[in-house]
């Protein structure tokens, strides 16, 4: 992965009147990165993804988006495709005459065929938009965003209303997006999307970024749990967080450590731990101990 | 432009709604006008049908055209793209105003054949062409303070009846009004185009002919100016 920035924003807030959607956020993209942007509900992400494509002015703070000011739609936009979070098609436009309108200002040449072949649309060339299912208009929404193979692509919440197969469909087609090279950020609610496909993570709260690293790095910090039914009248070798019903729950940063004690002393003394579980500590223990 | 405009084209022929109002509604009313026996008196019929056509056919369609492209979103969609917002919205208001100019000929063609011929034809064309970039600039001014098409049937109205009111009235009152009220009437938005349509429809002296082409141009500029002001593109929150 090369340094060079494509998206870079220092001290960036957002303001609608009084209220503060986004505050003094500094976010830096690299070339070939796929950065996802999460957050609890009206954390400031679609505020901050439309700044950076240009749809929205940043109150205070400086924005830069591929080397320029995102607004400057003539030379920033045909290196740019953006998937917005509500699709804003016409109804009574055809599929293929949606894909080649938002392909004709796009600024970037590709065939409406090959698109809508890549996202599973092509037989629905000729249907009207307005007769699509909420699924179907999304794809055809990330068929306008990839349409010519722009350097950065914004999905905003991509998957949302679609079915197994066609997100993982869609992911596909970001893989390989992302071989060629694309720049790629990804708001979604879908943790373990972002889980799997991110290589950085931004965590958005009450328009503050939180947390951003690797998943290794923001998880590290977070606990793990190993669960089982405790045997009665037995001190255990490692102390329990919390007991109910029977079962203990152990939170721990050393699962490796404390399972391995937790086994060997039940091997040694001939116990079985009923319904043992081990979990390892996820994306989702980080954004609850956000939202909380 | 051309790919907005085209796809703009195709959506006023796909919803019958807007196709009826844009087209159906005023060719329809020219109809009446014309065997009402408003016919007798070529240059009334001609000044209320300019009026009328242009009114309902540019400014109510392009007023409600954009308040419903704004509400389903589609406006950002195209702000997405390359396209600067004065292509997107010039994409947009192109083929109302072009296929509205090829009505209100084909209406004053067919009112000619019946009356008489325009003296001075090309103030007439002068005209038409002013009030349709008149009206445009007012229909994307008030498109800004329409929340929906159906908003539209109200919003619309204070512009609609005035510019009929002060056609109605310029025309009516003629050379023969007092020299303050005359210049009161060309002041007024649409009041100049009106009489440069009386001039071409019965001729006359030409002398005015500079000034009212000035002052028509003038609230053109106005309206655009005022366009710019008031239009948004989202939504309100």
């Amino acid at each position: 992965m090369t340094s060079t920035a494509i998206v870079e924003t220092t001290d960036f807030s957002y303001s609608y009147g009084a209220f503060t959607a986004v505050q003094s956020l500094s976010l830096t993209v690299r070339e070939g990165e796929l950065y996802a942007l999460l957050g609890t509900n009206g954390a400031g992400k679609t505020t901050t993804l439309e700044t950076l494509e240009g749809h929205r002015r940043p109150t205070s703070g400086s924005v830069r988006v591929l080397g320029g000011d995102p607004a400057d739609r003539s030379r920033i936009r045909p290196r740019m495709g953006v998937m917005l979070q509500e699709a804003g098609f016409a109804g009574d436009l055809t599929v293929r005459e949606t894909v080649e309108l938002t392909g004709a200002i796009s600024g970037r040449i590709d065939s409406a065929d090959r698109v809508l072949d890549d996202v599973g649309l092509a037989a629905k060339s000729d249907v009207r938009v307005g007769q699509l299912s909420g699924g179907e208009k999304r794809r055809l929404d990330f068929a306008s965003a990839v349409w010519g193979t722009p350097e950065l692509l914004f999905l905003d919440e991509p998957t949302t209303g679609l079915d197994p197969s066609a997100r993982d469909a869609l992911w596909s087609v970001v893989r390989s997006l992302r071989e060629d090279g694309v720049t790629i950020i990804l708001t979604t609610h879908y943790l373990e999307e972002a889980q799997e496909n991110a290589d950085r993570i931004g965590l958005m709260h009450r328009g503050v970024l939180q947390r951003e690293g690797t998943l290794e790095e923001l998880v590290r910090d977070e606990v793990s749990r190993i669960t089982f039914v405790a045997p009665p009248g037995r001190e255990l070798p490692v102390p329990p967080t919390s007991t109910e019903n029977g079962v203990v729950t152990i939170e721990t940063k050393h699962l490796q450590r404390d399972l391995t004690a937790l086994l060997s002393w039940a091997d040694r003394e001939s116990i079985r731990l009923d319904r043992l579980a081990a979990t390892n500590s996820s994306l989702a223990d980080v954004f609850r101990s956000l939202a909380d | 432009m051309f790919a907005i405009a085209r796809s703009e084209l195709r959506m006023l022929v796909r919803n019958r709604l807007v196709a009826a109002c844009a087209v159906l509604l005023p060719l329809g009313l020219a109809a009446v006008f014309l065997f009402q026996g408003l016919g007798s008196s070529g240059v009334f019929a001609a000044v209320l049908q300019i009026t009328v056509i242009v009114g309902m056919g540019v400014y109510v369609t392009a007023t409600t055209t954009l308040a419903a492209r704004r509400q389903t979103l589609f406006l950002k969609r195209l702000r997405s793209g390359a396209a600067s917002d004065a292509t997107i919205i010039g994409g947009l208001v192109a083929p109302i105003v072009v296929v509205n100019i090829v009505q209100v000929f084909v209406v004053l063609g067919a009112l000619a054949a019946v009356t008489s011929w325009p003296v001075n034809p090309w103030l007439v064309v002068i005209a038409v062409l002013v009030i349709e970039a008149l009206l445009a600039a007012l229909a994307i001014a008030t498109a800004g303070v329409t929340n929906s098409p159906e908003h539209a049937q109200v919003t619309t109205l204070p512009v609609f009846f005035a510019v009929i009111g002060i056609s109605v009235w310029t025309m009516f009152s003629g050379p023969d009004a007092p020299a303050p009220v005359e210049w009161g009437q060309r002041l007024l938005p649409g009041g100049a185009t009106t009489e440069l349509v009386v001039l071409g429809w019965t001729g006359g002296d030409l002398s005015a002919v500079p000034l009212l082409v000035g002052i028509s141009v003038a609230w053109v500029v106005v309206a655009v100016l005022v366009a710019r002001s008031m239009f948004r593109w989202e939504p309100r929150a």
